[in-house]
């Protein structure tokens, strides 16, 4: 292992804040659906969510497919908290390529995630070929995350479903836009409860969602009505 | 050196120079420049106050050695033993090839030939006297070393005077005193030189041959047609190829199979790994996925009756010790992860983020390919300014509209929807890179960025820029070039 000179912060916990959400788990299967525009915020929570900070981050995307001519951007990443030299962009031509690249790097067990990004209906990806990458995932032990853009929710032997929506940040001073916040709705889990919705707004300081910290509440301290030392006492 | 001149400058005198101290002096001088009277070691200033129409170039040692080398590989072709002699001959052991050639005569011609560059040749019983007659020698033909000038032992300049005015012009008058005064008086180097040009003392050749090329080869009795089979065979090479590089302790980073079918067509196979390897099996994963991805499956046509395997490309490989406690597989799986995506989709679609030195967003990275790459080092995240997670290539162009010329936009239509801006931050105003152009740092040429990063109604986070000032242009246009989380 080289030595790096790449800072990164202390590593992005996994679990989340509030013991209420499930968190992204390894070893398991996660589907992220997301409106295109959505994107940077359901590929930034699912490369927060990877557990290790050193380990490769495995993307496997098909530009010639997509929807929006996006590509990953190195310093963007770096403001994330994750050092772009862990990003390893794999590029298939077509559906069948991008799921069979992306069982092959399900398989590999080095990695600290792998992300799958796909657009639109992905025929290919059914019951047999979703249940291939749970397998894949429960052997490597990596957290596998399928980001469907645009896409409408199908039968898959995915662990869990997640719908990820931008939400209005807080306005910072002079009406700029604040830290990235989104809203987090479960819409199926195996064997536990779905349909919650969690609102998590990002942390530069933990590098990772977290709960909104709760406002101010401005309340002052009454002035006593008698104070000591003073040298003229109301008189009653 | 081999140097392409203009045509204007062909008939010039030419010269290399080379920094000596504090002063340009000549390193070399063509044959036009010898006879204007220059000479290596003349001062540059000598040198053009003589021949003002002197033509130089800077002496570049390392291009020689290459040079160098790669004539010695050249000069393979007569002997195997050929040892360079640096920094500006080569030395040939021809014992026992003369008559390949029709005689040495014939050899040294057919050698200079070859060589295709002016230089003088000597034919000796060994080594140093051939080095001290091609250097020194008055005629290319005669091979009387006693007959050499004194500076053929190559001794520094004080020893060579001192031999001169003792009255020593040759080195016959040497040989023929006591050796005890000369290695008192000069060193013990002069007595050496002087016994090795003589052929008393040894002189050895020192050549460095070409490792021999790793390669194994199958033919079969009967030809083969199943690509079960086909791989068996591959492996069976594999572990041949492996059992020669674990001998030399090299590891191959290219393999080639080349199948030769019964009616005479070839088929070549070629894999690349990242890391270098000689274990049979993650290289026949990787001959199973080239086979895989074959366009048109492996036509065996009546089969194939040869198999031939090469390992071009070797790198040194130690042999490695399985660790003990725990797995150090991570690094090597993810090596092996490459190398199989690789292989599959091509190196092209395999990609690190590499930092590009640039201020301009979409040049400040780009792609390379893992597998030729390492991983790249990316400089601590120390910037403050906001850039987006996701980049687009090219900007889309929106239209905007902004409340004052050179506010942020208030609303903006792309892709057919209306956003409405709630939050602004900016201009990051972001110049050209003049320098890439010619003409750029006038004004008119590039247009100035401003870049603003907005959040719209429903929380998307965009990054836009104006293309132009206001004083650029007349109506800079807008763009979209990213989005935040």
């Amino acid at each position: 292992m080289s030595v790096h000179p790449f800072v990164g912060p202390a590593p992005a916990a996994s679990a989340p804040v509030k013991p209420g959400m499930p968190g992204l788990c390894p070893g398991q299967l996660h589907e992220l659906h997301a409106h295109a525009q959505d994107w940077a915020s359901a590929l930034a929570f699912a490369l927060t969510a990877a557990p290790d900070n050193r380990a490769p981050l495995v993307l496997v995307r098909s530009p010639r497919r997509a929807g929006l001519p996006l590509q990953p951007y190195g310093e963007g990443l770096a403001a994330l908290g994750i050092d772009p030299s862990r990003l390893l962009i794999v590029v298939a031509p077509d559906e069948m390529a991008l799921l069979r690249a992306g069982l092959e790097a399900a398989r590999c067990p080095g990695l600290s995630a792998l992300i799958v990004e796909s657009w639109g209906k992905l025929a290919a990806y059914d019951l047999t070929a979703s249940r291939r990458l749970v397998l894949a995932a429960e052997r490597s032990g990596l957290p596998v995350i399928v980001l469907r853009l645009d896409a409408s929710p199908r039968a898959s032997a995915a662990h869990s479903r997640w719908l990820i929506r931008n939400l209005p940040s807080l306005p910072q001073a002079a009406n700029a836009p604040g830290q990235p916040t989104i809203a987090i709705e479960l819409l199926r889990q195996r064997g536990g409860p779905a349909g919650q919705i969690w609102q998590r707004e990002w942390n530069d300081a933990d590098k990772a969602f977290r709960d909104r910290p709760a406002p101010l509440s401005g309340a002052v301290v009454p002035f006593p009505a008698l104070r000591t030392g003073d040298p003229h006492p109301r008189v009653a | 050196m081999i140097r392409t001149l203009a045509s204007h400058e062909a008939d010039a005198p030419f010269a290399l120079v080379a920094r000596a101290g504090n002063a340009l002096r000549l390193s070399a001088v063509c044959p036009r420049a010898a006879a204007r009277g220059l000479a290596p070691g003349t001062s540059l200033a000598d040198a053009r106050a003589r021949c003002p129409d002197l033509a130089t170039a800077p002496h570049n040692p390392e291009a020689d050695a290459r040079a160098l080398a790669d004539l010695g590989r050249r000069m393979g072709r007569f002997t195997p033993l050929v040892a360079s002699d640096a920094p500006d001959g080569m030395l040939l052991d021809i014992t026992g090839v003369a008559h390949l050639f029709r005689g040495e005569a014939a050899l040294a011609r057919a050698a200079m030939a070859e060589a295709g560059l002016t230089a003088r040749h000597a034919l000796a019983d060994h080594a140093a006297a051939a080095r001290a007659l091609a250097r020194h020698g008055a005629n290319p033909g005669d091979n009387d070393v006693r007959a050499l000038p004194v500076a053929a032992l190559e001794l520094p300049d004080e020893a060579l005077a001192g031999l001169r005015r003792a009255g020593l012009h040759r080195l016959g008058d040497l040989a023929r005193r006591p050796m005890a005064g000369l290695a008192a008086r000069f060193g013990e180097e002069a007595t050496t030189r002087l016994r090795a040009i003589l052929g008393e003392g040894a002189s050895p050749l020192h050549s460095s041959p070409a490792p021999a090329p790793i390669r194994a080869h199958a033919r079969f009795a009967e030809p083969i047609a199943r690509t079960c089979d086909v791989l068996d065979a591959i492996e069976a090479l594999l572990a041949e190829a492996a059992r020669q590089m674990e001998a030399r302790r090299i590891g191959g980073r290219r393999f080639i199979v080349i199948l030769e079918r019964c009616d005479g067509a070839r088929r070549r196979l070629e894999v690349e790994t990242g890391l270098p390897t000689r274990d049979p099996p993650p290289v026949m994963r990787l001959f199973a996925e080239r086979i895989d991805a074959l366009a048109d499956p492996l036509d065996p046509g009546f089969g194939f009756d040869a198999i031939g395997l090469a390992v071009p490309r070797t790198e040194p490989l130690a042999a490695r010790q399985a660790e003990l406690a725990g797995d150090d597989a991570g690094e090597d799986s993810m090596a092996a992860l490459i190398d199989r995506l690789s292989t599959r989709l091509g190196p092209g679609n395999v990609l690190h983020l590499m930092p590009v030195d640039s201020h301009m967003p979409e040049r400040a990275q780009r792609m390379s390919p893992a597998a030729r790459t390492p991983p790249p080092l990316w400089p601590a995240a120390a910037q403050a300014m906001p850039r987006p997670l996701l980049l687009f290539d090219p900007p889309q162009a929106i239209t905007a509209i902004a409340s004052v010329p050179d506010g942020p936009p208030q609303r903006f239509r792309w892709r057919g929807l209306l956003h409405e801006v709630t939050r602004a931050e900016g201009p990051e105003r972001i110049a050209p890179e003049w320098w890439r152009k010619v003409d750029g740092h006038l004004p008119g040429h590039g247009l100035t960025r401003d870049y603003y990063r907005i959040e719209d109604g429903e929380g998307r986070r965009f990054w836009v820029f104006r293309h132009g000032l206001f004083g650029e242009s007349s109506d800079p246009a807008w763009y979209i070039h990213g989005l935040f989380a």
